[in-house]
């Protein structure tokens, strides 16, 4: 299999719509496409042939969010990048009360085929208002579907899938996951929503990690089998749909559970995953189950203080630690 | 199409006695809050008479008469606002968020100026797919005063995309506004964004036909987008959360009767523009008394046929609640 980038595997999954199907429209092209590791020849091959579906809007995410979500409505099946997770809440109503209520409040009878994706995460000097990660809010929406890929292969896989979805769907991509390499696929490919890929496979402790931690989280379990400690690793892939039962099956293998997720502790994707494991494993579990996440507070600029509040493989290890010590 | 007085009058006629049962039937039913278009029908039905087939519609949370102006079926409109199930939405959108993709009719959002972005959407998706056909705004002046109506009218006017803004401006000086901009001309504002405007009476329906006309001949001929200020007089009852008859059931007869004309609630039916457009057709001879009523008449009963249809069908069943989240 070839091996490519993270963010190529983005770019080529969107190549690859562009082509398959003439509604498909990018808005936002140029933070998509640039400095994103492309050829430059094979860069501008793109740009040229789609030179009308290829957008760079105005600033205004606002009205984006509106057109996409129109545009949708009225038989296309656009993709809007907004470049940082942040610019996205310049957008929020528009999300939130447009395009997450589209096929309800119409009695289904209008659909919004749209894909919403946004680069999030802690990244590095980012400070207040570049670091955060968003994935909760989006998962509380009620008609969105969440997708937060941790690989190229799924990168590729889930963005195209994502793309043919009928219903609008938020991907985000954690900024610090572009640059990873690794085997996808060749050519055109889909990887469907609701299953969880088990990232490796352990009997002592389930790990459930999201995005760039599903790779700390892979860390920390080598860093564990030091110690003859064997931890499974399950990547959800898609928040929504949720594979619930891939989790608790490995629940009721290891009987122990620690989440791992990027996003503030409070209703996180770790809570959301904590609880259903309460709720439907806990005849499973032989000790408390234990949440890595940052703490609720803003991004402070300074890296030692970045990284005080930035989860990361140590951390896993360490709660791992604590609920095998339980 | 021409003009036609008395298609017009009929369809004004159909969108007030249909208010007119929104208010009895929020009394009866003990609804919450409607938004009511009395007062609007001149530029509702003028407007939207006018539109075609694959015309895409986005209106706002005072929908009922753009609904009944395009020819929506009453009764099921009426089903909806009661949360029935034969509404047109099944009952899951009620008055706020009406809407029949089948008139072209995509959204009510009833959040202020979302009608506006998801025109330029539904424009974009026309140009794209080389339809010709034409996005429709349908808003309020108070919308201006949002940060989305900005940025909509700076991309419709950069992408030239097929949107007629169509702004229902019921802020006249001296009156309660809905609208605090900076400036008192609305079309000052997408004027400095290069798109070609207009203002005529809304309380005109001829004016507004022609106005219409105008700005569709520009928005289809692949001129970019127009806004088109229609201005209105408010109804005193529009902000109404305890549904009244502010100025009483309307009677057609005040169009000619003197007396009538002079009671209590004389000034308003002095701008009521059904009343006015009555007058004014009996005057220039294109319409009888008796038309006038006959037209009433009808209206009346296709409004009683309506509300018999929509109390007579039942509520969703509860866990309906639950599907139709996702396609």
């Amino acid at each position: 299999m070839p091996i490519k980038s993270f963010a190529v595997a983005m770019i080529d999954a969107l190549a690859h719509s562009l082509r398959s199907d003439p509604n498909v429209v990018l808005i936002g092209a140029h933070s998509f496409l640039s400095d994103r590791g492309l050829r430059p020849e094979d860069e501008r091959a793109l740009w040229d042939a789609f030179p009308d579906r290829l957008i760079d809007p105005p600033t205004s995410e606002g009205v984006c969010t509106s057109l996409v979500t129109g545009a949708a409505m009225a038989g296309m099946r656009p993709f809007l990048n907004y470049g940082t997770a942040t610019f996205a809440f310049e957008a929020f109503n528009q999300i939130m009360s447009e395009a997450a209520n589209v096929s309800l409040m119409s009695g289904g009878q209008l659909r919004a085929p749209m894909t919403l994706h946004m680069f999030a995460g802690i990244r590095g000097g980012g400070a207040g208002q570049h670091s955060s990660s968003p994935q909760a809010m989006y998962a509380n929406s009620a008609g969105l579907e969440l997708v937060l890929p941790a690989s190229p292969a799924d990168a590729q896989g889930l963005l195209r899938s994502a793309i043919k979805s009928d219903n609008p769907t938020v991907v985000i991509t954690h900024t610090r996951l572009l640059s990873m390499t690794g085997e996808v696929p060749d050519g055109d490919f889909s990887t469907p929503f609701g299953q969880a890929r088990i990232a490796r496979e352990g009997r002592d402790v389930t790990i459930v990690a999201t995005s760039l931690m599903v790779r700390e989280a892979l860390k920390a379990a080598e860093a564990l089998a030091q110690d003859g400690v064997e931890a499974e690793v399950i990547d959800p892939r898609t928040i929504i749909p949720l594979d619930t039962a891939a989790i608790c099956t490995s629940v009721r293998k290891t009987g122990r559970l620690v989440t791992v997720d990027e996003g503030n502790a409070l209703c996180s994707i770790g809570s959301e995953i904590a609880a259903l494991v309460a709720e439907q494993a806990f005849d499973a579990l032989k000790a408390p189950i234990v949440r890595v996440a940052r703490p609720p507070v803003p991004i402070a600029f300074s890296p030692p203080l970045e990284a005080y509040v930035t989860p990361n493989a140590d951390k896993v290890v360490a709660a791992v630690r604590k609920t095998m010590q339980a | 199409m021409a003009f036609s007085p008395r298609a017009t009058l009929a369809r004004m006629l159909l969108m007030r006695r249909f208010e007119e049962m929104v208010i009895t039937l929020a009394r009866v039913h003990k609804l919450g809050r409607q938004h009511l278009a009395i007062g609007n029908e001149a530029l509702g039905a003028a407007a939207l008479m006018q539109l075609a087939d694959g015309d895409l519609i986005y209106t706002t949370h005072r929908n009922h008469g753009h609904m009944i102006a395009r020819g929506v079926d009453s009764g099921k409109a009426l089903a909806e606002i009661l949360g029935r199930a034969g509404g047109l939405c099944g009952g899951k959108g009620g008055t706020w968020h009406m809407t029949d993709p089948a008139l072209g009719f995509q959204s009510t959002s009833a959040m202020v100026g979302g009608s506006i972005g998801l025109s330029v959407g539904g424009g974009f998706a026309l140009k794209h797919r080389k339809t010709g056909g034409v996005a429709v705004a349908l808003f309020g002046d108070g919308a201006l005063d949002e940060g989305i109506a900005y940025e909509a009218l700076n991309i419709a006017s950069l992408y030239a995309l097929p949107v007629l803004f169509l702004c229902e401006n019921n802020s006249k000086e001296g009156e309660a506004q809905t609208s605090r901009l900076a400036t008192k001309e609305l079309t000052a504002v997408p004027r400095a964004l290069k798109i070609v405007c207009a203002s005529v009476d809304g309380g005109n329906p001829k004016a507004v036909d022609r106005a219409v006309g105008a700005a569709l001949a520009h928005v289809r001929g692949g001129n970019g987008p127009y806004f088109l200020e229609a201005q209105l007089v408010r109804w005193p009852g529009s902000h109404q959360i305890v549904h009244e008859f502010t100025t009483g059931v309307t009677d057609v007869t005040a169009a000619w009767d003197k007396a009538k004309a002079s009671n209590e609630h004389a000034e308003w039916q002095r701008n009521d523009p059904i009343l006015r457009f009555a007058h004014d057709m009996i005057a220039c001879g294109a319409l009888t008394r008796e038309d006038v009523v006959a037209l009433d008449a009808d209206a009346n009963a296709m409004i009683a046929k309506a509300r018999t249809f929509a109390e007579a069908s039942p509520f969703p069943k509860p866990e309906a609640a639950l599907a139709g989240v996702f396609v």
